[in-house]
């Protein structure tokens, strides 16, 4: 059992490590979700879970990692309870009827960027969002855990339909 | 585009995100544990509320009727019964109170299949279509036999009491089997989605 003093240290180190990581949360939570209540939700959650899971956090080098990966369930978990958005393999016919992002001011390569990771499924997302944040294929494997060798081909399958989403959107407009 | 310019808008992206302060996040996490606690303890107290009620008036009415044996042993049953499921549904919160979200995805996903898995098509998923009638009849025994002031026995031979019970029986079966069945296809619909994402990752392979 922690006791308060332990507990009140515990708390201050989280906070600090949310502090210095919280952008991961802000940008997985941006491509799951369109809508500006849900992202809240979504994140309130996540640092909720993150909490929880952070007194048995054992390597402390990899909090990035551990972050994506909590981010990453959780978001999946909240989507599957919401019954908003439904796993998909093909792409859907009109892939430009997306709601406006509120809330973020993007020019307009940033929002059809946005627009087409949306499109994308709910496992080549994170990949997509990964492989733009310029992580190793090391990380990525831990994250999404599968092997090293299976992290390229996987994110050539995503930029090949990253690139057909793009495609039928600067198509479109 | 090329990827070093879809990097680049997405770094883009990521400097219009407007970040939280740490009191802000405090707030929010402090909020948000709030909110589990008392969703917790709201489930928790209902479940407790339920089944202690009804074990204390088996309990009673049972201490009433020292001399009807089969009033005592519809209501020993039905005790146990209720006992066991206090336990089982006490356990089963706790479990869910204790999914593991630090794991990889696909290590994740596996955990929540095999757990859904286990509740939904598990050997004992089909248990409740035989529970909940049983259940049924015995509870709506015991509270019409003790209300009766009657011995067991007497109380069945009466036609009125079989009708009475007969349709409080059906209209019971009937709101359980649409609450269960609603919330099982809600769990099923999610089992599947899992399902999907775990076999498109698994496909790689």
């Amino acid at each position: 059992m922690r006791n308060k003093l332990d507990m009140k240290s515990l708390k201050e180190e989280f906070l600090e490590i949310l502090s210095n990581y919280q952008g991961i949360l802000h940008k997985v939570n941006i491509i799951y979700f369109r809508n500006a209540s849900d992202r809240e939700d979504n994140f309130q959650e996540i640092i909720y879970q993150l909490w929880k899971s952070f007194p048995g956090l054992q390597n402390k080098n990899s909090i990035g990692s551990w972050i994506y990966a909590v981010s990453i369930n959780t978001s999946i978990s909240k989507i599957k309870k919401e019954s908003r958005i439904e796993y998909r393999e093909k792409l859907p016919e009109s892939i430009d009827k997306i709601d406006i992002i509120e809330e973020l001011s993007l020019n307009e390569a940033s929002q059809i960027l946005l627009k087409a990771i949306y499109n994308l499924n709910e496992i080549d997302k994170p990949i997509m969002l990964l492989y733009l944040e310029e992580k190793s294929y090391e990380e990525i494997a831990e994250i999404i855990g599968i092997s090293k060798s299976n992290v390229g081909v996987r994110i050539n399958r995503a930029k090949e339909l990253l690139k057909q989403n793009l495609n039928h959107l600067n198509h479109g407009n | 585009m090329e990827t070093n310019e879809l990097q680049n808008i997405w770094k883009n992206i990521d400097s219009e995100i407007s970040l939280k302060t740490t009191a802000e996040l405090n707030q929010l996490l402090t909020i948000k544990t709030r909110k589990t606690i008392n969703k917790f303890l709201f489930i928790f107290s209902i479940d407790v509320i339920v089944c202690v009620g009804l074990i204390v008036f088996l309990i009673l009415t049972a201490l009433n009727r020292q001399s009807d044996i089969i009033y005592l042993i519809n209501n020993s049953i039905l005790c146990l019964i209720t006992l066991t499921s206090l336990i089982i549904s006490l356990l089963s919160i706790n479990k869910l109170q204790n999914n593991k979200y630090n794991l990889s995805l696909k290590d994740w996903l596996e955990q929540r299949i095999k757990l859904l898995s286990r509740w939904l098509l598990g050997k004992y998923s089909k248990f409740y279509i035989v529970l909940i009638p049983l259940l049924l009849v015995m509870i709506n025994l015991s509270i019409h036999v003790y209300f009766e002031y009657g011995p067991f026995l007497e109380v069945m031979k009466n036609g009125e009491s079989i009708y009475g019970l007969a349709i409080g029986f059906l209209i019971g079966l009937f709101v359980s089997y649409f609450a269960i069945s609603k919330i099982r296809k809600y769990q099923i619909r999610n089992l599947e989605f899992l399902k999907g994402l775990y076999n498109h990752l698994d496909n790689m392979h």
